[in-house]
């Protein structure tokens, strides 16, 4: 704080320090004086203010003057300021004696002329020399101080007081001079206060009258600025700093005033032209008489920053400083203030440098963002006021000053003034002087500032105001033929023009890109800009035409294929899918581009294409589209900060199922750049959709192409993107978002195996048919499907092929999606049943199991019929087949039994489907043939008459075939020769005889009358056992007695005779303890022939009902 | 008396553009985008004072030597832009704060209209007039 006062001494024009004056013995005042006024501001002392102002601590400084009556103020002065504020009597006298007789006439006498003044600020100091000795001897009351305050300060006691020498013991007089010190700066504090508030009151009456005819501001100014001043020195810089800033404002106020009521004259003052442009100087300044404007503004602005800088605010200071530069120029406009070309410039570029130096002086590693977020704006404004002083004199790349602009340097350099700056650091007027000289330091100094504008900006995110400086840098690069940078900054700006979506920025600076291009004979480039330029709806139909007959001109000198961003060149309006969304493969895809040219006229593109992505699995941060329809809509990006949020409510349960607690959530949204510089990919051609007819010529306005492809890969495409080569020139668009995707599938070939509409009969080779579809992809010719049957099933595909079980079938060349029928032949064996083919494909590794039911072509079934001894065969055969089968030869085969045919055998029969045919022999066997009898029926078949006959073969045992047992059976009236009739007792008549060839051991036989029960009634017993013994009568008769119950032809009840196994013989002969019951075993059908069997009695009615 | 009157949309690009003098239009566009830096520094979260106002008028943004820029914010986030003079002293923040609320009641307006696409360039014939009858002060 101490330092800055210091330096700020320096500056002081006017010294502002309060006057103090001193009388009495100035000898004894004069080795203090120095100690006094450096103790003075070592300490801050509260200062209060009237109208509630807040207290603040203040160091006060004094300059110290003798005293003298005719430099004291007159009573209600304003500017006691200026005036001896604060008076001193100094005395060292130490004998009351001496006091009495002189010092204190002297002190009355200076105390009369101060009272006259109505002055009561003053103090009274007796310096004592410290004297230990005499210090003791001394009465209380009865020193020159006592006497002093006796005599003057009896109601003021702080008026007088006593200090130690300090000049000459140190040590102990230093309370003492703290003392006085504190006492000094209290009392001339007061003083100064009352002096402040008097001159503060004065300004603001001086203030009131500003409007009135004669006042004039510099006067005022100059009394504002006292208290300005007064208040540095106080340090009080913020309120000095008011003082300047209603000083800068008032006279704005006036400037502004002056155009609308010209009642200032004193303005006029300021109206004479420019003479002089020397820089701005924040360090020492100081304000000439009668100053130009631009000097008044410059020392204002110069006061108001050096007080900023006293209180650290540095950056307050820089952005000052544009608006100060602006008021200036502004209020040159207003006063008319006349300038020689450039004067204004090369003062603007000054000040703002100045500021800029100054900054940098105070720019520290933690405060770049605070100094580039206050110097940016200036450093642009430098060099802009830069460029355009070299304009003015000829300095610009390309061209040369002409004596003319060579004087106007001079008189430019010449009105700047001297400055000299230090060796290392040249002050600004020195740098513009150098400038001005020379073409390569001007180049040098204006890309120098530019660039730190560019950079500052940037760094404090103000990217579009660095874009906008670099569009100035790119002009003067291409002023320089320093096309490659000039080309960066135009790029970068239009990239940055373009993410805003200022279209018309956009392409006024595609026109300065080509032109940069065109310069630098970068045809690529420069067609591509061109194109740009010729679609910019924004552009002059003119300039969009010749910048069309550029592109066209050049287009074939294109050397290379040149990208290009969609952009607004063309405009896709409409997407569309014709037909389904899930296609087989094979299919072609077709869509539909609804595309809009901006070109100004017809262009002709030699390619046109729609690109297919794939895609394995659906991409969550990508947007799809359901339908087969994008339309301009669902085109349009939308930036994800500005969609609306999806809110869904949440609902919480508690385990009883209470709500717990609710609230909205949003899902968040994925936040992706916008895709404006595309990705080139490599185009795959097999995976793009091209334009039906190429080339393509698309005209202004709305065009539709239709786009198609065939797909022969199975996948999940999407549309990605559509691009459109002109010659050389490729145009891409953006990808289609959201996505359509379009599922190509496939449908994989099969096999079936089919049998006719007749069921499958085993023993007879029958056609099936195997078909094979192809699907929608082809299979290797030379492939094979084999077909493996189960035993006993045979297949082949043609006649002379061998029966087999294990087919191979070649594929063959078939196309896709097409369907072929082979026949198969099978041949099942005879009477088998099931039956399964296997079928193993090339494309699937699990074979297909088809399972084959077949039937017999024929079934058989054989019946044994006895007449006595004699034994006949039946045969029965049933067709089973739907067509008719063929036969021939039947044929009854029997091992050691002779057999004759009883039936007349044709050549050949047809057996139709469900009909049967019987064949019948008689076996004519011998006593001595066996029990059993293999036999075996063979039988030609076949189905059609062309096949040749097949062996049918039925094999069957005879077994137990000759008759046993004859049984014989008569019904006859129980009375003589009397008709039998219903309900009366009739005698059955039972008649068994043992024929059997072997009757040498016991039989024994039951018989069971089994009468139809409303036919006849069984009286008595039913049953009964008659036993055969060896040697015995062969004959067995029984007697039972039966009851016809209806009339008519009554046919005799059955009898069954069964083989009795008597109870004790069975358990002695098989050992076994349970089987104690006896046993029947019923005979085979051969062995019992039943005479009676046919038989049937006449029955009569009953009597009584005959004769009623 | 403005002499340009800009309506930029929540992404940042040009709705509707007014200049007096057409002939300046193209270096106002230049001038007005670069005060979008300046607004969205204003608009910024981080920065505390701008986000705890709920005022809309963002006031003076920044001045060039000829001219001087006002922003205002809608809470859609469309902002307007005004240009005066810089030699023009008599309009006072509150002229140009009333200026915008004009503007901004026939924005709302304007996008009340069934056959305006919200976010398109405006193109009504009628609206360009209202706003240059606003902005030059005869409204």
């Amino acid at each position: 704080m101490n330092g800055t006062i210091e330096n700020e001494k320096k500056n002081h024009r006017i010294d502002r320090r309060p006057i103090v004056t001193c009388a009495g013995e100035l000898e004894v005042f004069s080795p203090i004086e120095e100690a006094l006024s450096n103790s003075l501001p070592s300490d801050s002392c509260e200062w209060r203010r009237s109208l509630g102002r807040p207290v603040r601590n203040v160091r006060i400084e004094a300059s110290f003057n003798p005293f003298s009556p005719a430099a004291l103020p007159k009573p209600a002065q304003w500017d006691l300021i200026r005036k001896p504020l604060f008076h001193t009597y100094w005395t060292e006298c130490n004998d009351v004696d001496l006091y009495k007789t002189t010092v204190r006439e002297d002190i009355e006498n200076w105390l009369k002329e101060l009272s006259s003044r109505e002055i009561t600020d003053w103090l009274i100091v007796v310096v004592e020399n410290f004297d230990g000795k005499r210090a003791k001897q001394l009465i209380p009351r009865t020193t020159v101080l006592d006497k002093i305050r006796a005599d003057f300060t009896v109601k003021q006691g702080d008026r007088c007081i006593s200090v130690i020498n300090p000049g000459k013991a140190e040590n102990k007089t230093a309370e003492s001079w703290r003392g006085l010190v504190g006492r000094v700066r209290h009392l001339l504090l007061v003083a100064y206060a009352r002096a402040v508030s008097r001159l503060e009151d004065y300004v603001r009456y001086q203030r009131e009258k500003r409007n009135e005819p004669g006042w004039n501001f510099m006067n005022y100014f100059y009394l504002q600025e006292e208290l300005a001043q007064v208040l540095q020195m106080l340090g009080l810089h913020d309120e000095a700093l008011v003082q300047y800033d209603e000083l800068d404002a008032l006279f704005s106020q006036c400037v502004t005033n002056f155009s609308a009521s010209n009642t200032a004259k004193w303005l006029c003052h300021f109206q004479r032209p420019l003479e002089k442009w020397h820089g701005l100087k924040l360090t020492t300044c100081r304000l000439e008489d009668s100053p130009s404007l631009l000097e008044l503004r410059a020392y204002i602005f110069a006061r108001q920053a050096q007080m900023l800088l006293s209180l650290k605010k540095i950056w307050d200071m820089a952005s000052r400083c544009l608006p100060f530069l602006y008021t200036c120029v502004r209020e040159l406009n207003i006063l008319e203030i006349t300038a020689p070309p450039g004067a204004l410039w090369c003062w603007l570029f000054l000040a703002s440098m100045e500021v800029l130096q100054a900054c940098d002086k105070h720019n520290q590693a933690d405060q770049v963002e605070e100094y580039s977020l206050h110097t940016a704006s200036l450093w642009m404004y430098a060099s802009q006021n830069l460029r355009n002083l070299a304009e003015l004199c000829g300095l610009m790349p390309q061209s040369v000053p002409s004596s003319e602009q060579l004087h106007i340097v001079v008189s430019l350099s010449a009105g700047m003034g001297d400055n000299p700056g230090s060796g290392s650091q040249p002050s600004p007027t020195d740098r513009l002087k150098e400038v001005l000289c020379s073409q390569e330091a001007f180049i040098k100094t204006y890309l120098e500032l530019a660039e730190l504008a560019m950079g500052t900006f940037k760094h404090i995110g103000r990217l579009r105001m660095a874009r906008l400086v670099g569009k100035e840098v790119a002009s003067f690069y291409l002023l320089l033929d320093q096309t490659q940078k000039a080309a960066a900054f135009l790029g970068d700006a239009v990239r940055t023009f373009e993410s805003d979506g200022w279209h018309e920025l956009v392409a006024q600076t595609q026109v300065a890109l080509a032109d940069c291009h065109k310069k630098a004979n970068d045809i690529n480039k420069f067609v591509a800009a061109c194109a740009v330029v010729s679609t910019a709806l924004e552009m002059d139909t003119l300039i969009r035409w010749s910048y069309f007959d550029e592109m066209t001109k050049y287009l074939n000198k294109l050397d290379k294929l040149v990208n290009l961003p969609f952009n607004d060149i063309f405009k896709i309006h409409l997407v569309r899918v014709v037909g389904d969304l899930t296609m087989m493969q094979g299919d072609n895809l077709i869509v539909e581009l609804s595309l809009e040219s901006n070109f100004p006229k017809e262009i002709l593109c030699s390619y046109v294409s729609l690109a297919l992505g794939k895609e394995d699995q659906p991409n969550a941060n990508i947007k799809y589209n359901s339908g087969k329809l994008l339309t301009n809509k669902d085109l349009k990006w939308q930036d994800p900060f500005l969609q609306r949020l999806k809110i869904e409510k949440i609902l919480d349960y508690k385990q009883d199922k209470q709500l717990a607690s609710s609230g909205v959530t949003t899902s968040t949204n994925v936040f992706h750049r916008k895709d404006s510089a595309l990705a080139l990919k490599k185009t795959d051609s097999s995976m793009t959709l091209e334009a039906d007819k190429l080339p393509v010529l698309l005209t202004p306005g709305m065009n539709l192409i239709k786009l198609n492809r065939r797909i022969s890969d199975i996948a999940r495409y999407y549309l990605d993107y559509v691009d459109i080569h002109i010659d050389n020139l490729l145009l891409i668009s953006p990808q289609l978002l959201p996505r359509i995707t379009i599922n190509v599938c496939e449908e994989s070939p099969s096999v079936r195996l089919y049998k006719r509409a007749a069921p499958l009969i085993s023993g007879i080779e029958q056609v099936m048919n195997l078909i094979l579809t192809i699907g929608s992809y082809l299979i290797e010719p030379k492939s094979t499907i084999r077909l493996t049957s189960s035993p006993g099933l045979y297949l082949r595909i043609d006649l002379d092929q061998p029966l087999t079980n294990n087919l191979d079938i070649e594929i063959g060349d078939k196309p896709t999606f097409s369907s072929t029928k082979i026949p198969i032949r099978v041949l099942a064996d005879l009477l088998t049943k099931e039956h399964q083919v296997t079928i193993h494909v090339p494309w699937i590794t699990k074979p297909t199991v088809v399972s084959l039911s077949f039937s017999t072509p024929m079934s058989t079934t054989w019946r044994l019929f006895t007449v006595v001894h004699r034994k006949f065969i039946q045969v029965n055969v049933v067709g089973h087949c739907v067509d008719n089968l063929l036969v021939q030869g039947p044929d009854l085969k029997m091992k050691d039994v002779n057999i004759s045919p009883k039936h007349t055998v044709d050549s050949s029969l047809i057996i139709s489907n469900g009909l049967s045919y019987s064949f019948l022999w008689e076996l004519l066997y011998q006593e001595t043939s066996l029990n059993s009898i293999k036999t075996e029926f063979n039988l030609q078949y076949k189905l059609s008459e062309s096949d040749s006959y097949k062996l049918y073969q039925y094999f069957f045992d005879i077994t137990d075939y000759k008759t046993l047992y004859i049984v014989d059976a008569a019904v006859e009236s129980a009375k003589e020769n009397e008709f039998c009739r219903v309900g009366v007792v009739c005698h059955l008549y039972l008649s068994i005889t043992d024929i059997s060839p072997n009757n040498c051991e016991n039989r024994s036989v039951m018989y069971e009358v089994l009468a139809e029960q409303n036919v006849w009634a069984v009286c008595g017993r039913t049953a009964g056992v008659v036993s055969f013994n060896s040697g015995s009568s062969d004959n067995q008769d029984v007697v039972l007695d039966v009851m016809p119950l209806t009339s008519g032809y009554l046919p005799l009840p059955l009898v069954r005779i069964s083989k009795y196994i008597p109870a004790e013989q069975m358990s002695t002969e098989k050992n076994s303890k349970f089987d104690i019951q006896p046993k029947l075993e019923p005979f085979s059908s051969g062995q019992v022939y039943n005479k009676s069997k046919g038989k049937q009695i006449h029955v009569l009615a009953t009597v009584s009902e005959g004769n009623s | 008396m403005a002499v340009c009157a800009a309506i930029v949309g929540k992404d940042n690009s040009p709705k509707y553009f007014c200049c007096i003098n057409p002939d300046e239009e193209l270096s106002y566009q230049y001038k007005v985008l670069s005060s979008l830096d300046i607004i969205e520094e204003r608009l910024n979260p981080a920065n505390k004072n701008a986000s705890e106002s709920k005022e809309l008028f963002l006031g003076h943004l920044y001045s060039l030597e000829t001219c001087k820029l006002y922003g205002y914010v809608t809470n859609t986030k469309i902002k307007l832009i005004i240009v005066v003079n810089a030699m023009n002293l008599t309009l006072k923040d509150n002229d140009i704060r009333s200026m915008f609320q004009k503007i901004h009641s026939e924005y709302a307006d304007m996008v009340s209209n069934p056959f305006y696409i919200p976010g398109e360039p405006i193109t009504s014939k009628l609206f360009d007039s209202t706003i240059k009858g606003i902005i030059t002060g005869t409204v």
